[in-house]
């Protein structure tokens, strides 16, 4: 298993960050994503479930090796991500953005969503 | 014999009794949401701006000793992630009082003869039968998640008890592992406050696992617009299941397979 932090990863600590948007994480635990850090990813939306109980952004991450990662993205269910701004087509496949997490702690390829902004740097959802 | 004329004054006087209670109802329409996160008490939060789910979050019911310890052992599972909640199981309710306090929206629905509390996430359903009638008889009642609720008003507060709930077996208070006994009672006050915030003041009495009677004030907010209620179900596209052993929750890729490291090592 490759454990190599991809190199693009800036990570930073956020003691006490206001969030734009958290995941309404009410169905599960979510002791596996570390909220006092936020890891910023750049990459390419691979595709976008717009589902209950949680959305999820699928997003392509290459390191400056070349080599990919896929990381799962968890965030918030249609009816609050909707009255947020959010549409199922907030994020398309093939778009380059760049997306804060909160990491999962095991350093596997997922987190939960901070917030995101798109190629020409403003903030989804557009609205 | 009455004549049709007669008949027709006796059913438009009774159609004119019924009419005030109706109109007495207050107006709890539109869509709501909690305030304030799903930590159930946050007036005794530890840290002050924990959120449930935290490891180490937690509240200071006022327990007996016996149940501070069992309270104690849930939250350093919480911690571990080896918590077993129920709702994270998918189709479970959340229960009373955690129905009073779950994330998304909100309706207060008042009838003539019931009120009924209905919640986005879940769903689940408060029925609180307002017409008089007494909760459910010892050889009928037996432990459930929402309990039996009778209530009545108070000028525009409706009054109503809850009982009848699972206690350890599947009463969670919130994610920090808070539980009840199954002799545990609600005494709930829900109002619309002059302010426009609903609130509800929730008195949990419960011989067995406290103390003293414990008194939490949830408040929820109007949302503006013309909000829809959307379809919520947990087991639609659940890429959290718990291992139904360990409990701890894992993560799925869109392909159905854990992504969790420790999942993959196995």
């Amino acid at each position: 298993m490759n454990r190599v932090i991809p190199i693009s990863l800036v990570v930073t600590l956020a003691a006490s960050a206001i969030l734009p948007m958290q995941p309404a994480l009410s169905h599960h635990s979510f002791a596996m994503f570390d909220r006092t850090k936020e890891v910023t990813l750049a990459g390419t939306v691979k595709s976008f479930e717009w589902t209950n109980p949680h959305s999820w952004l699928q997003l392509v991450v290459r390191d400056a090796r070349g080599a990919t990662k896929e990381y799962s993205i968890e965030m918030g269910s249609p009816n609050t991500m909707s009255r947020s701004g959010w549409r199922k087509t907030s994020f398309k496949a093939g778009d380059r953005v760049t997306v804060k997490i909160n990491p999962m702690r095991d350093g596997s390829a997922g987190g939960a969503f901070v917030s995101a902004v798109n190629a020409e740097g403003k903030t989804l959802p557009l609205q | 014999m009455l004549s049709k004329t007669k008949i027709a004054a006796i059913v438009l006087v009774s159609s004119l009794a019924a009419l005030p209670v109706q109109a007495q109802m207050p107006d709890w329409t539109g869509v709501w949401t909690l305030v304030g996160g799903t930590l159930y008490d946050r007036t005794t939060a530890d840290p002050p701006d924990a959120r449930a789910g935290d490891p180490g979050a937690r509240q200071h019911p006022p327990y007996k000793p016996e149940w501070e310890e069992k309270y104690k052992r849930n939250i350093a599972a919480v911690a571990a992630d080896r918590f077993p909640d129920p709702i994270t199981m998918c189709g479970v309710p959340v229960g009373f009082p955690r129905v009073m306090q779950v994330v998304d929206g909100y309706e207060f629905v008042n009838t003539p003869k019931q009120t009924w509390i209905l919640t986005e996430n879940g769903p689940n359903v408060v029925r609180v039968y307002t017409d008089g009638r007494e909760h459910l008889s010892d050889d009928l009642i037996w432990p459930t998640y929402t309990g039996d609720s009778v209530g009545h008003w108070e000028g525009d507060t409706l009054v109503f008890t809850t009982i009848g709930l699972r206690g350890e077996n599947g009463t969670i208070i919130d994610r920090t592992g808070a539980i009840i006994s199954d002799q545990a009672r609600g005494l709930t006050r829900l109002r619309k406050r002059e302010d426009g915030m609903m609130e509800a003041q929730i008195t949990i009495e419960d011989p067995v696992a406290l103390t003293r009677p414990w008194t939490v004030t949830k408040t929820y907010r109007k949302l503006p617009g013309d909000v829809r209620i959307m379809d919520y179900a947990c087991a639609e596209n659940n890429r959290n299941p718990v291992d139904p052993v360990t409990g701890k929750t894992y993560t799925l890729g869109p392909d159905g397979k854990p992504i969790d490291m420790d999942a993959q090592n196995k």
